[in-house]
Formats: C-alpha cells, structure tokens, sequence
C-alpha cells in the first residue's frame, strides 16, 4: 500500500543507530590515532607516526605504580563488595524475616545518591570516626558504590535458584554452612563472577570517589586528570588507549558471563 | 547397521572424584568442626544472627551513617565544633544558600542542566533502542547492543578526555572544517556549555540506552502488528502501543541520567569553562579550600540531594513507572 | 516388630488452619507404603515432617524408636527424592550421587565404588560424567533416586517423584521402584495423589484427607472393603446405597434400600436398628442377566444409557425401587444381554457397608 514510505522507518532508525555508533566511537578512535603521533603536543592532524609514547609509558614509573595502586583498591573493593553483597542477598530472600523490602531499598540507597554527595557524605563520615583519607577509605567509599550491583546480581540469580536445591543438600547430610559453600555458592558462580568484574572495571574507574578521599598517592584516575591538566603531550593518549584496551577486553568478558548466567 | 557398542564407549564418560572429596566429610565429621560450626549452624536464632549481623551492621554504618552525620553537620555552626562548646545547631548554612547569588545560580542551573541533558538523551538514545530491540535480527542483537558497550566500560575520564580530541580549537571537528575551507579560524568548542552538554550526554548515553533498551525488546511484537491491523499510522502506533509499553524503561533510564548528571564531577572540570560553573564544583570548593566550610559545604549537599531525588521521585509518580531497575 | 516409622498424636497448624491433625501412623520396616490423598491432604506435609523440614505443632515423630522431631534434616537418616528431582545443576551424574557420600567421611576411593555400584543398578554407568541438563527426564528421575540412596538411609521418602513423567514412562518407572525397593529391602513412603499409581505399587497405602488418616491397609482390602465413603470414591468409583438397617446377623447386615431389603457385609461397623445406613457397591462387581436367576439375588431394571469405553461398557441402570446404579461390563458380559429390560444383582460380600 505504501510502496515507496514501507522501509524509511526502519532505514532511519538504521542510520540512527549507525550514527549513534560513530558518535561513541570516533572519539576513543581519535584519541587512540593521537597516541601515535610523532610530536609532542595534541593537535590534528596526524602526519608522523610513532609507537613511542608507548614505549615511554610503559616505563614510566608513575603509570606503572598508580596502574598497580588502583588494581590493588579494585580487588580489595571486590573482596568486600562481593561478600557483603552476597550476605545481603541471601539476607533478603530469608524466609521469615520482618523488613525485607525496607532492607533491601535501604541496600541500594549508594546506587541513587548522586557520586559527588556519596564522596562528599563519605568524606565527612570518615572524619567522624577517624579514618584518615587515603586506602582504607577509597576502598570503603568503592565498596558502598558496587554493593547495590552485587546485590542486585545475586538476588536475580538467586530468585532463579529452584527452593529445594538447599532442602536436598540439607536432606543428603549438609548443615547450612556445608549447603551454602557447596550448592548455593557454585549456582551463584557466573553471577558472582559478573559482578566481580564489574565491581573491578567501576572501582579502576572512578574518579569523584578518589578526588575527595584519596591520599598523596595517586590511582590511575588521578594520574591522568593530572596530566590532562597539566600540559597535554601524546603520552596521555598512550596511557589512555592502553586503559581503554584492558578494561574494554574484561568489560566484554564480564558480559558474556552474565549474560551465560542469565540463560 | 549401527554398532551400539562403539556409540556407548564413544558417550561413556568416566566418574572422577577427586581427592579433596573425602576429606569434606572427615572435616565435617571431625569433633571439632561438630562442636565449633556445627553447633551454630543446628540453631535458628545463631544461624539468623549470622545472616543479618554484618549486613545490618554495614547498612546503617555505611549506607545511612554518611548521609546522617552530613545532614547533622549541615546544622551545625562550626565544624569541628569550637572547644569552648558552642557547638550550637544552626539554620544560617542553608540561609546562606538562599542569599547569596553565588551559590544560587550554579544550583539552577545544575538542576536545568540534568533536566536539558536527560531530555536530549532520551531523544537521542530512544531510536537506537528501539532499533537494537526491535528491527535487528535477535542473532545479531547481543552484538550491535556490544558495539554500543565498548565505551562503557573506558571509564569516565577517559572518554571526557576523548570528547577533547573532537572538540577542542586544534581537534578533528575544528581542523576538518579548516581543512574543507568552511572556516578559517577555529570555532571554540571547547570550554562552553556546548562542550559540557556533549561530553555529558557522551557519558550518560549508556545509562539510558539499557534501560530502554531492555523495555522495548519486552513489548510483544504482535501488539504493533495488531495496532497496524486496527489501521493506526506508525506515529499511533508509536504513540499509542510503543511509548506507553515502554515507560518502565523511560522512567529507570531517565532517573539513572538525571541523578548522575546531577552530580557529574570530572566532566565540568575538563570540558567546562569559566561560564558553565555548576553545583557540584560549587561544594566541592567548600569542601577542599584551605579554609574548609564544611558546615555549608553539607547543607549545599543535603540540598542537592533532595532536590535532586524529589524530582525523580515526582518524575516517576508524575509518569507512573511500576519499578525502577537499577541494572 | 518395631515400627521403623512412628507419628505420635502429631499436629502440624499454618496458623489457624491444621494441614495435619492428630496423625497417629506406625510403618513396618521394609515395607513401600504410599501416602495417597488430593492435594492439601497433609500427605507432603507429613513426608516434609519426616525428612525435617516441617517441624511439628505438637506431637512427637519416632525412627527407629528415637524422636527426632527436634533434629535438622542433616542429621535424620532418612533422604527424599524430590519432585522435580532437584539434582545439583554444577556437579555431574556421579558427583550428585557421590553428594551425601562425601559428607559421610569416606575416602574417595570408596566414594567411587559406591557411585558405581549405584550407578550400575540402574544401568547408568556410563553417564557418571554427564551433567544433569544433558540427561532425559526418566533417567534424572533414577540419579535423584540413587543419590538419596546412596546415604544408606533407613527410609526413603519419595515426594510424588514420577508426576513429571509421561504416562508411557511413569508405568515403567512404578515397576522399576517396585524392584528397586524388593532389591534393597529399604522402606519407602511415597506420596502421590494417583489411586492407580498407589495400588499398582504399594504394600500399604495410607489414605488422607483433610490431615486426617481415612484408612490403612493393602491395596486390595482398601479396594474391596472402604470404610468411608471418602475412600470408596478416591480408590476407584462406588455406588452408594442409602437406606436404614433392619437387622445385623453376624458380619452380614440386612438393609432397607427403597423398599428393597438388601444383604451387605458390615464390614466391621455396627450399624443400630433403624439407624440410617450407606452401602458401598463397586459398578465392576454387580452382575447384569438377561432372566431373573433362580439361585441368586437379583432386582429388575432398565439401562437407560450405555458408554462405550474400550475395555469395558458403562451402564446406567434404573431399577423399578426408583434406585439408579451404574455399571461396569466386560464385552463377553455384555453379549449376553439383548434387551435393555434386565436383572441386576451382586454377592453380598461385595457390598459393603460404610462407617459414615
């Protein structure tokens, strides 16, 4: 009926999508193409092409130390975001107890705080109980950000979980600590591993967090909002593509697991 | 005729159990772990103090305790409190708010900001969704939503840094117009609230994309078909069968953007300039000048933030989502 | 001998409302006992109690003569095989069923040959590594039954295990419990809410309702002596009699049944003079003639309808007392009769007369 209008919608709504692509992507590729410029200030356009600002930044020792500083945080992070987490979870689909809605809003309260008052109200309460700024407290203000997901995570996987995998660990001789570690854990697993991942690639990436608690060390955030600010050469774009190139690759990983896990 | 005996040999997978196998039930069995582990985990009441102590214990500490000793504080007059003891609770921090155009002007437009960045990337990421859920193949779905991802997990610094390489007087945006002969000095790009809306947006696309995304590919395609077949025109069918089904979506995607957006951080203090000083770099300033003003550095706090989820709140009753994913 | 089973005065309340009231039950070892109710019955509740998942309201719960209502499921020694089996998703065939080995403390090796053994039994040893999700639905329904054999346990408790099943494959599985059951000489209590299932079955069935035991007994008295109209309509289907007792004579009670005195079994009741008086009649066990027989009982008739249902024919039969009764005739009964005018009787052993 509509012969020649049948199609344009949807080849809009192609050239949208294929648009909206290049908009997210260009940019990382540009600033990918700077890292090899053979020159020492950003401009475009591009004329000489070198791998050594890759060279220089893989023996620079600040990026070496900063990138191991916050990998450090990440995993500490994760430790304490997936345990508690999990404890929440399985807090929250107990049976028989009173406030389960109310704990469970009030678990994921970090998620819907904006991130500069999570810091700032972080940063205040550290003071409060004599914390000082610097490792301890960055891990602490990262493990608030990630338990929401964590949560959220497991109780999905969690509510998928048949009721009577437990009662038949139980029923085969398990007390609930045995039942807990050897059935309810492994069908966590893919779950687990998701969320770990990801409470890695938020904590790697976080920058409000750091800004207002962190030390006189610096992560890796902190590093290049330094250079940024400083004077800008194309190391940066270096350090940066090299960032990009990791956490892209285990963002992606993460992905299919928890997408394994939902199936 | 089919050999069955070789087909069994072939699927006949061995039994291993593996060493440690044995020792779980000597460990459980042991005296030990029975009158130690064992014993807690016979009780109900133990095994409940377990579970919630240390969940409890981490919520109020850690989720609530922050945000109520920040509001505590935003009532004090001084912080620390003055060791002659006056320590005497206030309303001047968030009387100062009102009065002073300073504070006021950055926390508009903060809220105009969110409202005008969230708006733009409901519009821009709403096509993309529906085209990912809905008009893609579901073989190729995972990965034209992964293409979309990869950005996502770059961090956030570094794709404001990114959005510098486009934007700023000598990026590729200036120098491909320079060099097609449409200008011949750079347009500044860089540093405004065009620059700032962008890198945002570039931000907090994926927030929204999700959400929505997740949303549309729910809707039954037979309803649109079937709208199609009652005779209404692709925008009725839009605006009456597929908006509608897609609040949920709509409403988590847009809270998501708007809260972040709110209290965007590092993107203003790359991308913006003298002239888009929002809220956020108004409290911060509080909080790390050598003279700190904590007190008012929390009210301010205090004051974004329920503003800030006041307007969710009221966006979502307003709108009327049933639940809001996080995820 | 002792029971290796005991429920004691045993209550179970959800608040108000009682799922099992006053359950008093003792169950002889090694024998297949099936719990048969319809659901909401107290039956799964009843095995939930046993296996430790259900504490009791009041009451107390005896194996092997030792209460155990007070002791978690862990450390009961009966296992269940659950409905939907509930194997473990992430351990294989043999890991599954090596689960409750490896809390028992047995070295590996042990574990190993047990698994096997156990597989062997039901002719799976060659799926020891295959995962749950990759087996059939009757062979997952034999690893959840050797994994909660493998224990060792005294009782097996079996939760409706073959309702998942197609008919073809679950008829095949009763047989195969059946032997697996005379083979290992364990006890099992089994719960289902399918009369064929039960009878084909069973040593003893215990019959359910409302939270209450109806009747106990072989499938063979419960068939052909119910002694509640609960019962008499669960197992099978009956005709019912109403009518007043005229007078008892040993075990045989005459009955006025619309003017018609008939002969029943009291069938352990005893009904008073004039008392109004129910009388259970299998549609299998009445006779049909074409002529009033000489040597037998017999009432004049009519079948006003006939259903055609393979095996055998039902019939509706409305007698000149004003009574209807259906029937059930096999085709070489049903050549011999011609008209639809008949005569209908029974032996008055099969008629048997209902406590309530």
């Amino acid at each position: 009926m509509r012969p020649y209008f049948a199609d344009l919608p949807k080849t809009a709504l192609g050239a949208a999508y294929w648009l909206f692509a290049v908009y997210l992507l260009l940019p990382l590729a540009l600033m990918t193409a700077m890292s090899f410029k053979d020159a020492s200030f950003i401009a475009f356009p591009i004329t000489d092409w070198t791998l050594n600002w890759y060279a220089q930044v893989l023996q620079d020792k600040q990026f070496i130390e900063a990138s191991l500083y916050s990998i450090g945080i990440a995993l500490a992070t994760t430790a304490a975001a997936t345990v508690i987490g999990v404890w929440i979870a399985l807090l929250v689909t107990t049976e028989g107890i009173w406030g389960k809605a109310i704990i469970f809003a009030l678990a994921c309260l970090p998620a819907v705080v904006p991130g500069l008052i999570n810091a700032i109200s972080m940063r205040i309460f550290i003071r409060t109980v004599d914390i000082p700024t610097g490792t301890t407290a960055i891990i602490l203000s990262h493990s608030v950000h990630a338990v929401p997901f964590v949560v959220i995570m497991v109780l999905t996987r969690l509510r998928s979980m048949p009721a009577n995998l437990v009662d038949a660990a139980r029923d085969l001789g398990a007390d609930p600590f045995v039942a807990f570690l050897r059935v309810t854990i492994p069908y966590l697993m893919p779950a687990l591993l998701g969320g770990m991942i990801f409470c890695v690639l938020t904590s790697i990436d976080d920058f409000v967090r750091t800004f207002f608690l962190g030390g006189y060390k610096p992560t890796l955030p902190m590093l290049i909002f330094a250079k940024v600010q400083g004077g800008m050469s194309p190391e940066i774009n270096a350090m940066a593509t090299i960032v990009l190139i990791v956490t892209a690759a285990v963002g992606l990983y993460a992905e299919r697991l928890t997408r394994r896990s939902r199936n | 005729m089919v050999d069955t005996t070789t087909i069994r040999t072939r699927t006949a997978e061995p039994l291993r159990v593996p060493r440690y196998a044995g020792w779980i039930g000597k460990t459980v069995g042991s005296g030990l772990y029975r009158h130690t582990i064992g014993r807690l985990a016979d009780s109900r009441p133990v095994r409940l103090a377990l579970l919630a102590g240390v969940p409890l214990f981490w919520i109020a500490a850690l989720h609530i305790g922050p945000i109520f000793q920040m509001g505590r504080i935003s009532f004090m007059a001084d912080y620390p409190p003055s060791p002659d003891g006056g320590s005497a609770y206030t309303l001047a921090n968030y009387k100062l708010f009102f009065s002073d155009q300073l504070y006021f002007v950055p926390f508009l437009r903060s809220l105009v900001f969110a409202a005008v960045v969230t708006l733009s990337t409901l519009v821009v990421v709403y096509p993309v969704a529906y085209y990912v859920a809905k008009i893609v193949q579901p073989k190729n779905r995972v990965r034209a939503l992964l293409l979309l991802l990869i950005p996502f997990w770059a961090g956030e610094l570094i794709r404001t840094f990114s959005v510098i390489m486009l934007l700023a007087n000598r990026g590729a945006v200036n120098v491909a117009l320079r060099e097609l002969g449409f200008i011949d000095r750079p347009i500044p790009m860089l540093y405004t609230s065009f620059s700032l809306s962008f890198g945002v947006i570039y931000l907090l696309a994926l927030y929204m994309l999700l959400p929505l995304y997740s949303a549309i590919e729910k809707i039954p395609t037979q309803l649109v078909h079937a709208a199609a077949d009652l005779g209404a025109s692709p925008f009725q069918r839009f605006r009456r069968v597929i908006l509608p089904l897609s609040k949920d979506g709509i409403v988590s995607g847009c809270s998501l953007v708007y809260l972040t957006s709110v209290g965007v951080f590092a993107a203003p203090l790359l991308l913006g300039g003298p002239n888009t000083v929002i809220f956020p770099e108004v409290i911060a300033t509080l909080f790390h000048s050598s003279n700190d003003k904590w007190p008012e550095g929390a009210a301010f706090s205090m004051l974004l933030l329920a503003v800030s989820l006041t307007t969710v709140g009221l966006f979502m009753r307003v709108i009327g989502g049933r639940s809001v994913r996080l995820m | 001998m002792q029971p290796v089973v005991q429920f004691e005065n045993v209550n179970k309340y959800y608040g108000a409302l009682p799922a099992v009231d006053g359950l008093n039950l003792a169950i002889e070892p090694g024998q297949f006992v099936t719990l048969l109710g319809p659901s909401g019955c107290g039956k799964s509740t009843t095995l939930r109690m046993l296996g430790g998942f259900e504490q009791p309201s009041s009451g107390e719960i005896y194996l092997e003569g030792k209460a155990i209502s007070h002791l978690p499921p862990n450390r009961r020694n009966v296992n269940i095989v659950f409905q939907d089996y509930a194997l473990f998703p992430h351990l294989n065939v043999g890991r599954n069923i090596a689960f409750g080995l490896e809390l028992k403390g047995l070295s590996s090796d042990a574990i190993h040959k047990r698994t096997m053994e156990l597989l062997a039994l039901v002719k799976l040893e060659d799926f020891a590594g295959r995962m749950p999700d990759q087996l059939s639905g009757g062979q997952r329904q034999r690893v959840a039954l050797m994994r909660a054999l493998a224990p060792d346990p005294n009782v097996l408790l079996l939760d409706e295990p073959l309702s998942a099943l197609d008919a073809k494959l679950r008829q095949q599985m009763q047989i195969e419990l059946k032997t697996i059951q005379r083979t290992t000489g364990k006890t099992f209590i089994f719960v289902t809410h399918d009369q064929e299932e039960a009878l084909t079955m069973s040593d003893v069935i215990v019959v359910m309702n409302k939270g209450r035991i109806e009747q106990m007994g072989d499938p063979n008295e419960l068939y052909s002596r119910p002694r509640s109209r609960f019962v008499a309509n669960f197992i099978g289907q009956s005709n019912f009699l109403e009518g007043k007792a005229l007078s008892v004579d040993g075990t045989v009670a005459t009955i006025d049944w619309n003017g018609t005195a008939i002969r029943a079994d009291v069938n352990g009741t005893q009904p008073a003079k004039d008392s109004p008086t129910t009388v259970a009649l299998r549609p299998e066990a009445l006779y049909c003639l074409a002529e009033q027989p000489q040597d037998r009982f017999a009432l004049k008739g009519r079948i006003v309808q006939r259903v055609f249902k393979g095996a055998h024919t039902a019939l509706t039969v409305d007698l000149e007392n004003g009574a209807q009764l259906h029937l059930q005739l096999d085709p070489v009964a049903l050549s011999h009769i011609g008209t639809d005018e008949i005569w209908v009787g029974w032996r008055e052993r099969d008629a048997v007369v209902l406590a309530d």
